[in-house]
């Protein structure tokens, strides 16, 4: 299913931001230097097992659920 | 007056406190930061700069250049005292050993700064908190130092890696009367006035782009752009020689654009034909080439807009790459660029990187008080 990567941006950047347009775009500048671009992913973007393996690890990190 | 700078390069440490001292004059001082030339002591410095201001948080770092209100000055040292108008509460915690890898250290520093104020750091508020960062500038560790802040905080850390005059032997981080190597040091204030962070680098993007296609991230290390190796793509890119490449790299650093604004990631020096950078790049990642700008009007014109932005500002902490101090050393522009401050009480530091969301180069990155 494409898109999946979007999908999980959208949920990191939503569920740490809750709201703050500030800390939106703090975390997408976090993301970029982690080496993914929010960016570069649409609705259409193929399911990189790869990316999204980085997103799910980061995920836990922050200790955020998918 | 909620801060005060002064500045010393008598020849001795006592004699140093002392004249700081003397210009802080009655100022009733609730914190002290400093930032002083490696050619003092560590431990010295450390144990002094404390004993003068006693029970007060006293801390700083070393530098390789120091910048006062007005003055871009080597050989002393630097300080700014606030009083508890400007700052409500402060707690320091430094992180040791951080050339034995791992991130615990940081994540007990923040379980520290939950006991001291009360609050889980995840759920502060980021317009009344704000940390500054020192850390060791020749531990290579900034990267993932900064990365977990950046996980376990939504507030901004702003700070630089200490210096040591160019000499490139030790740094050393200054807190609770010691000094600390391989360390960094995390500060987390709650000031009570508005506070924002100035981020400029005075570089502009040109339309080449390099994408690091090979690297070696932990030596910081690109082997190839464009799957080139990494001097011949980037003496492409510039539009000139292989050999002439790293002439360039001081006004034609990359940046990782986020929007029309660059992360600036500075070449280090060529090694083989791979190119050895002052920060971490990662694979796959597209930089574009930058081009250095007039930096004295950039920064003034930076300086200009925060301030219309916010007001007014009444303190700066400056964050200043090396490889700008260099830039204007050759260019004979240093006393240009100190008096863009000499109106607003600043003190700074020539960094080896600075911190901001992440580790970056060739900026100035400041922590201004409204």
């Amino acid at each position: 299913m494409p898109g999946k990567i979007k999908d999980m941006i959208d949920t990191i950047i939503e569920q740490r931001a809750q709201g703050s347009h500030i800390i939106a775009s703090t975390i997408k500048i976090k993301l970029i230097l982690k080496g993914i671009n929010p960016d570069k992913y649409t609705a259409e973007s193929p399911d990189n097992i790869k990316v999204i393996n980085k997103l799910n690890k980061l995920a836990e990190e922050l200790r955020l659920k998918l | 007056m909620n801060v005060i700078t002064a500045y010393s390069n008598k020849a001795n440490l006592e004699q140093i406190t002392q004249d700081l001292t003397q210009q802080f004059g009655e100022f009733d001082t609730k914190m002290v930061l400093f930032f002083a030339s490696s050619t003092f002591d560590p431990d010295q410095t450390a144990a002094q700069m404390q004993a003068t201001f006693n029970n007060i948080p006293v801390f700083g770092c070393t530098t390789a250049g120091e910048i006062v209100t007005g003055k871009m000055l080597k050989n002393s040292i630097v300080a700014m005292a606030f009083n508890a108008d400007i700052i409500e509460d402060i707690d320091i915690q430094v992180v040791e050993n951080l050339s034995k890898g791992g991130t615990q250290g940081v994540d007990h520093a923040f379980a520290k700064f939950k006991q001291h104020f009360r609050q889980p750091v995840l759920t502060m508020d980021i317009n009344q908190y704000v940390g500054i960062i020192l850390i060791d500038g020749l531990s290579g560790a900034e990267e993932r130092v900064m990365d977990r802040v950046g996980d376990l905080t939504n507030l901004l850390f702003v700070g630089g890696s200490a210096g040591d005059d160019v000499k490139f032997e030790k740094t050393y981080v200054y807190a609770n009367g010691k000094a600390y190597s391989d360390a960094a040091l995390l500060a987390l204030m709650k000031p009570k006035i508005q506070f924002d962070i100035l981020k400029t680098q005075s570089f502009c993007a040109l339309d080449q782009k390099l994408i690091a296609t090979k690297v070696d991230e932990p030596k910081r290390t690109i082997i190839e752009f464009n799957n080139k190796p990494a001097t011949v793509a980037y003496a492409e890119a510039v539009g000139c020689s292989v050999e002439d490449a790293a002439n360039h790299f001081m006004l034609n650093p990359v940046g990782l654009m986020v929007g029309d604004e660059p992360y600036v990631r500075s070449p280090q020096q060529i090694q083989d034909q791979n190119i050895v950078f002052y920060c971490n790049v990662l694979e796959d990642t597209e930089l574009s080439l930058l081009e250095a700008q007039d930096m004295i009007a950039d920064t003034k014109q930076a300086l200009e807009n925060k301030q219309k932005q916010m007001g007014s500002i009444s303190a700066i902490i400056n964050f200043h790459c090396i490889l700008r101090t260099l830039e204007l050393e050759a260019k004979n522009l240093m006393e240009d660029y100190g008096q863009i401050f000499s109106d607003i009480p600043t003190i700074g530091l020539s960094t080896y990187g600075e911190s901001y969301i992440g580790h970056i180069n060739q900026t100035a990155t400041m922590l201004v008080f409204k």
